[in-house]
């Protein structure tokens, strides 16, 4: 179940909600930190890292944005949630682009939440344990350390681009649809939200291809779903 | 709105003229325009000219025939003998001007003489010689069977003699009848010349009404930043300016409205995660509560769920209601489309029988919605029937699938299948055995929004097999290009790679 001593940075300005998320959170065995800023939490995060970061998009000075974007400009591949009162498009775009891995819509079920939290919290796994490294051209990838490199030098990815990645690589060049894709990384049904898979393989790609216009490992099979490839 | 005048009050003579284009309208007062303009010219014109030339020949060939009739008189001697006198011998000797036709009569002897064989004396009129006879010059126009001719005559009353003057007008009426010709054809340019004008303008001043009808369009079509270009021309400044201030004021309008849905949506959200969490907290503890506290603790977190769906479908209506909607479609199989969303709805046991025939087809379909529209079907049965009992997956024609769902309940009466999609209505029968239920009457008209929005529709019709209970169909278009790669479904959001093998 929940990792014992796992934390959860929660930012919310609304004060009720953040003292009923926490204690649901807590219920369900989580440890929770409360921030009501995007300024208080990104202090708060540099000075003790959260295993997990609950953030909602519409707060007061810095927006649910900013925070994310500020987070992963630091290099961390804390796994982000962003929290939406509102349901259209732009904000789910906007907040996967800014760099968070998965979204849940005002108001949730906690147990939704933990769900969710739990699916970002895998391991990657890989496909052959006696398999260690894997390369696909300039691109290496060791699934143990977790640790992508291209050409030789370091890629910082996301737990759950990582995750991608891996999954992508466990059968290279086989086509992986968008479903297999939500199921396996985010632990979604069939009726999961494709975007996450788009705009996560966009984000992918500015970091592993030489021309994301133009990408050469992870490509589209249009109708189908994407490939990895040397 | 209540100034509009209905189209039936309109008088039915302007109804008439109403039935043709405005363009032909124009078109053709330009042209009546131009013949009545033109034809009142040459009218105008002809008589001008022929009572000019008439007049002139009448002058001329009056004084002319003074000086031939003077010189004529000289040369006869008042004491000729006028029994050896040749007259015709004097007449032919005048220096007549070719085609002037003399005649001369002796009223003493009652004999004729003429310089001519073209006409007789009998083509004098008669009341010409009679005149002459009383003593009187005359000048009169007269025709023959062939020809019009001017004729002057005076009495030469010291030799006791009549004299005529004939000369024919048929130079004249050639004239006359090229003029005519001249102006007809004249008139014929004029109006095709005012047709032309008149297709012209109108391009013209239909040109505008062409940009107005484009952007008006393009509007509807929900692209709001459309604007009419500025222009100079002080007639349609204020179309654009109006026509413009409409545009802001309506997309004024619309943000205004997709804004405040926005906010309503935040405002009523908060307050349910609060709720939700909340309640959550509770119901973790429920064993630790006194019995009466479980019972009031059960009715608010199953109120809560009640709330946050009529929430839910509130902001979703009003969505539609601003056109906020997008659909996110998928190439999906239908068959598994269904199934999955009964199992979404927790209804697993439900018995799906599909067509072979359909069983392997694609729809294009936001997955989200369906579920949406089978969940709320499913809901639907639940609370009128006793849940549903088959879902059947038929071909609809060639382009379509049918998903039915059927349930066993008491049907629903015929002249209630309609309004039940209506919002905020659940059916008289349906509101007499409620059994206070849940459900406020959004679920079925949010159905018909989604699945218009697919381009499909939806209905409610009495079970076709041996049931009591009612069928709902919802018909899907059905995407056709199987096997073909799919150019604007998944998993494209910006990329358009190749198509591997």
């Amino acid at each position: 179940m929940s990792g014992v001593g796992t934390r959860i940075l929660t930012v919310e300005d609304d004060e009720r909600i953040r003292t009923a998320v926490r204690m649901a959170l807590e219920d369900e065995g989580w440890l929770v930190d409360e921030a009501e800023t995007g300024e208080v939490a990104l202090d708060q995060f540099s000075r003790e890292p959260a295993d997990v970061v609950l953030i909602d998009i519409m707060l007061p000075g810095m927006d649910g944005f900013e925070v994310c974007r500020s987070i992963r400009r630091a290099s961390s591949d804390v796994p982000i949630v962003m929290v939406t009162a509102r349901v259209d498009t732009h904000d789910v775009v906007a907040g996967l682009e800014a760099g968070a891995d998965d979204y849940l819509t005002k108001p949730f079920a906690p147990k939704e939440l933990s769900a969710r939290i739990r699916a970002l919290l895998r391991r990657a796994r890989a496909a052959e344990p006696g398999k260690t490294h894997l390369r696909f051209g300039d691109l290496e990838i060791i699934p143990e350390e977790g640790v992508v490199t291209k050409a030789g030098e370091t890629v910082h990815l996301t737990k759950t681009e990582f995750r991608l990645l891996v999954e992508l690589a466990s059968s290279p060049g086989r086509v992986f649809s968008r479903e297999v894709l939500l199921e396996r990384v985010w632990g979604y049904g069939y009726f999961g939200d494709g975007r996450l898979v788009d705009v996560h393989i966009r984000r992918l790609r500015t970091k592993v291809e030489a021309d994301p216009a133009d990408p050469r490992h992870v490509v589209t099979v249009r109708g189908l779903g994407y490939k990895l490839q040397a | 709105m209540s100034t509009a005048t209905p189209i039936d009050k309109i008088d039915p003579a302007r109804r008439a003229v109403g039935r043709f284009s405005l363009r032909t309208r124009l078109m053709t007062m330009f042209a009546l325009g131009a013949l009545l303009l033109s034809a009142l010219l040459a009218v105008l014109a002809f008589s001008l000219v022929r009572n000019r030339l008439l007049a002139e020949r009448d002058e001329g060939f009056t004084n002319t025939a003074y000086l031939n009739a003077s010189i004529f008189r000289e040369r006869i001697p008042e004491t000729a003998d006028r029994e050896t006198l040749d007259v015709g011998a004097v007449l032919a000797d005048l220096p007549t001007p070719q085609r002037s036709l003399v005649f001369v009569f002796d009223s003493q002897t009652g004999e004729w003489d003429s310089n001519t064989t073209e006409l007789t004396a009998s083509d004098i009129p008669l009341s010409m010689r009679q005149r002459v006879g009383e003593g009187e010059p005359t000048r009169m126009r007269f025709a023959t069977a062939n020809d019009p001719y001017l004729g002057v005559a005076m009495p030469l009353e010291s030799r006791n003699l009549q004299y005529f003057e004939m000369t024919p007008l048929n130079d004249l009426a050639e004239t006359l009848r090229l003029l005519t010709f001249g102006l007809l054809g004249a008139g014929t340019i004029t109006t095709a010349m005012g047709s032309l004008v008149g297709l012209w303008a109108t391009r013209r001043i239909l040109s505008p009404l062409a940009e107005v009808t484009e952007a008006a369009t393009a509007i509807a079509d929900g692209q709001l930043d459309t604007r009419l270009p500025e222009s100079r021309d002080t007639d349609l400044q204020p179309l654009v300016q109006s026509f413009n201030g409409m545009v802001e004021r309506l997309s004024y309008q619309i943000e205004r409205d997709a804004r405040f849905a926005s906010e309503v949506s935040h405002e009523l959200r908060s307050p349910l995660m609060t709720l939700a969490a909340s309640s959550a907290v509770l119901e973790a503890r429920r064993d630790d509560l006194p019995e009466r506290a479980q019972q009031a603790l059960d009715l608010l977190v199953d109120d809560v769920d009640r709330f946050q769906q009529l929430v839910e479908d509130l902001l979703e209506i009003s969505r539609f209601d601003v056109g906020a909607q997008k659909l996110e479609l998928d190439r999906v199989n239908i068959a598994e489309l269904v199934m999955q969303s009964l199992e979404f709805a927790s209804e697993p046991d439900v018995v799906v029988e599909v067509d072979s025939a359909v069983s392997d087809l694609d729809v294009r379909a936001d997955k989200r919605r369906i579920v949406r529209v089978m969940a709320n079907l499913i809901d639907n049965a639940r609370k009128y029937a006793e849940g549903v009992e088959t879902v059947r997956v038929t071909s609809g024609g060639a382009d379509t699938v049918c998903i039915a769902v059927e349930d066993d309940g008491p049907g629903v009466p015929e002249d209630e299948r309609q309004q039940i999609f209506d919002r905020f209505s659940r059916g008289r029968s349906a509101g007499q055995r409620g059994g206070g239920d849940s459900g406020v009457g959004l679920g079925l008209s949010l159905v018909t929004e989604h699945v218009k929005l697919h381009g499909g529709t939806v209905w409610c019709e009495p079970r076709r097999d041996d049931g009591t209970g009612a069928r709902f169909v919802i018909e899907l278009p059905v995407h056709r290009t199987k096997g073909e790669p799919d150019l604007s479904s998944e998993p494209a959001l910006d990329e358009l790679s190749e198509v591997s093998a």
